[in-house]
């Protein structure tokens, strides 16, 4: 069989090449001016990929987890330590409640009949339409003044969970629509009680679309700014904020912000690796006749 | 085993009723097939008994104990899904289990049930696949499985071969009733399919449009149908109806119709005559029309064949009588030839009537 005639056109992979470019190429960018030192990222003829790599970036910013003492560091800040644990809280602990909250929600409103199901199903999503931007100030003044949630954990991850339940419910409303029924019926035929037939059958079955959820509710929550900087306190900051905060009038350190970012990027990147390994396609192979 | 009452049973779906008022009694130990066309209720009826559908009105007995408004788990029930339902994310020893884990048992207990029922069923070496790896019929066995290993006091099978292909369900069928020999224990099948109500059955129970049409032996159904519904839905191929009058002519009771005259014997007659209405149905089973060129003019019909189906040893031929169609069974070796007009001889005594109102066997 001949090879499809557009595949050999050069100009086809110029594109890509030019796309591959685009996407990796300010990555490389980070990566690169994360192993320089301040003075060379400054220099006008220190070149962007061939220089003398160091760590000290990545010292500077982990130096209050490191085992040695760097020389270079003269007071270790922990700020950068300790936003990317404030990220890895907020983040999992957002998303742990978003999945637990969402899937039980969404398999009521598959499963259950009640009066306005379908109203309910589609105001949910309707909710998701609404900017962060737009939520941030009612957000702030009641957190703040009426509840005393703002620079707390909880403040943070409660903004999360509400902001990402809306399109959490409704990604696993399709996938629990897609559970035969007839495996619920014979779950109950075999003695389970509802929660048994919930968490021992229909759970593991819409595994694939838990998995797809929660990677993008820790992303989002990963990578949030607008609310994070509006709510969060000296000691609950993400990543995000802190290197913004970092960009002061008196100095950018950029050799310590790209390293930040590189080190920000590895979290959710293990997360999809590891999330996504659940996401097998043809789960309920073989559960009944397709 | 308990015994198993339907008493009055009703279904409503709104104001639409689908279900009116089925009684039925079940004997301890009794495989009861429920049969009937699509959209007869008979799913519905079992569906109810197992309690995963809400009963709209009457009461189902298990033993003496009230059951409508128990959960399902509190009727001692398993059931066999037609679709199967496994549990795709279990092994095969994992959803047999399903049921006892749930119970809590003694794994011990647990691995010697399953272990047992997978040998009985063959299931032996695929205790650990998903069914995704299953082939259909293995599928089913597992379906199975899960149900006896449950060790419930009645089982329930909701049309559970109707998935298979056509050699794979005749092997089911019989692996069924083998399984029926092993395991005394009350059985209430539901199928679509007569010859499986016919080969399972100890009582046959068949229904049409939410009614009970009647029930009894697999034979008695056979030869002695209440009306033409039971008449025409046992027995392939199905019997043939045609519009009759019944005559007296010099001393005999004769049924005649478009091109046919038959001669009813004494018994028949004397019923026949007792019958108000003399326009009838008359109902003839293939198998009772035999190819017999010399048979006498009032025993037998006179039949054009316009189309022979060969199936092997027999051929069903599709032939005109008058206006009305009407197949035969026959041997494939006898000659015939399309086209022909040919005599057959009646097996009078086997000859069904049925009043033409109400569609009712007259005997």
């Amino acid at each position: 069989m001949a090879a499809r005639k557009e595949t050999q056109n050069p100009a086809f992979y110029a594109l890509i090449a030019a796309l591959v470019i685009m996407s990796v190429g300010p990555i490389a960018l980070m990566l690169a001016t994360s192993f320089k030192t301040n003075v060379d990222v400054y220099d006008a003829s220190v070149p962007a990929f061939f220089f003398s790599p160091t760590i000290k970036n990545y010292e500077t910013v982990l130096c209050n987890f490191l085992w040695y003492e760097p020389v270079h560091v003269e007071y270790c800040d922990p700020t950068f330590g300790r936003a990317l644990n404030n990220s890895l809280i907020v983040g999992l602990i957002s998303t742990g409640l978003t999945l637990t909250i969402g899937c039980m929600a969404a398999y009521a409103l598959v499963r259950f009949k009640f009066m306005g199901r379908g109203t309910v199903s589609m105001t949910t999503l309707l909710m998701r339409m609404v900017p962060p931007a737009v939520l941030l100030v009612p957000v702030f003044g009641i957190w703040t003044f009426q509840f005393g949630l703002d620079q707390t954990y909880a403040g943070i991850i409660l903004i999360y969970t509400a902001m990402n339940l809306p399109f959490v419910i409704w990604i696993l409303q399709s996938f629990i629509v897609q559970v035969p029924i007839q495996l619920e019926e014979a779950a109950r035929m075999d003695g389970a009680n509802p929660f048994q037939v919930f968490f021992l059958v229909v759970l593991p079955i819409i595994q694939p679309g838990l998995a797809a959820a929660a990677i993008f509710t820790f992303r989002i929550a990963w990578n949030e700014f607008l609310l994070a900087n509006a709510l969060s306190g000296r000691s609950t900051r993400t990543v995000p904020v802190t290197i913004v905060n970092s960009i002061t009038e008196y100095d950018i350190d950029w050799g310590v912000i790209m390293a930040t970012g590189m080190l920000l990027a590895i979290p959710p990147i293990l997360f999809t690796f590891v999330a996504s390994k659940q996401i097998i396609t043809g789960m309920t192979a073989g559960a009944v006749k397709g | 085993m308990p015994r198993i009452r339907l008493d009055n049973l009703v279904k409503r779906y709104g104001d639409f009723e689908v279900l009116h008022g089925i009684d039925l009694e079940m004997e301890e130990n009794e495989f009861t097939v429920l049969v009937g066309p699509s959209g007869c209720g008979k799913s519905t009826t079992l569906r109810m008994i197992a309690g995963l559908e809400t009963v709209s009105d009457g009461e189902i007995y298990i033993g003496d104990r009230p059951v409508s408004q128990l959960e399902p788990k509190a009727r001692d029930l398993a059931m066999v899904f037609q679709d199967y339902a496994l549990y795709p994310h279990m092994n095969v020893a994992k959803n047999m289990s399903f049921a006892l884990r749930l119970q809590r048992r003694p794994r011990k207990e647990i691995d010697e049930k399953v272990g047992a029922v997978a040998e009985m069923l063959g299931l032996t070496n695929f205790l650990h696949r998903k069914p995704g790896e299953l082939s259909g019929g293995q599928r089913q066995r597992v379906a199975m499985g899960r149900a006896l290993t449950r060790d419930a006091g009645t089982f329930l099978f909701d049309e559970p071969l109707s998935n298979l292909d056509a050699k794979l369900r005749g092997q089911m069928r019989a692996e069924l009733a083998l399984m029926r020999q092993k395991v005394r224990k009350n059985m209430i099948y539901v199928t679509h399919d007569q010859i499986e109500a016919m080969t399972l059955g100890d009582r046959i129970v068949v229904m049409n449009g939410g009614y009970i049409q009647q029930q009894g032996t697999p034979e008695e159904l056979f030869k002695r149908p209440a009306n033409k519904f039971v008449a025409g839905f046992l027995g392939s191929p199905p019997m043939n109806f045609l519009d009759a009058e019944i005559q007296s002519l010099g001393g005999q009771v004769i049924v005649s119709g478009d091109g046919f005259e038959i001669a009813l014997p004494e018994e028949k007659a004397a019923t026949a005559s007792g019958h108000t209405a003399s326009s009838i149905i008359l109902g003839l089973r293939p198998s009772d029309l035999h190819y017999s060129p010399d048979a006498p003019e009032h025993e037998a019909i006179d039949l054009k064949v316009i189309v022979s189906e060969y199936i092997g040893a027999q051929s069903v031929l599709l032939c005109h009588c008058g206006a009305q169609k009407i197949e035969v069974e026959l041997k494939s070796e006898t000659p015939i030839a399309l086209g022909e007009t040919l005599r057959f001889a009646v097996n009078r005594e086997a000859i069904h009537m049925f009043d033409r109102e109400t569609e009712v066997a007259i005997r």
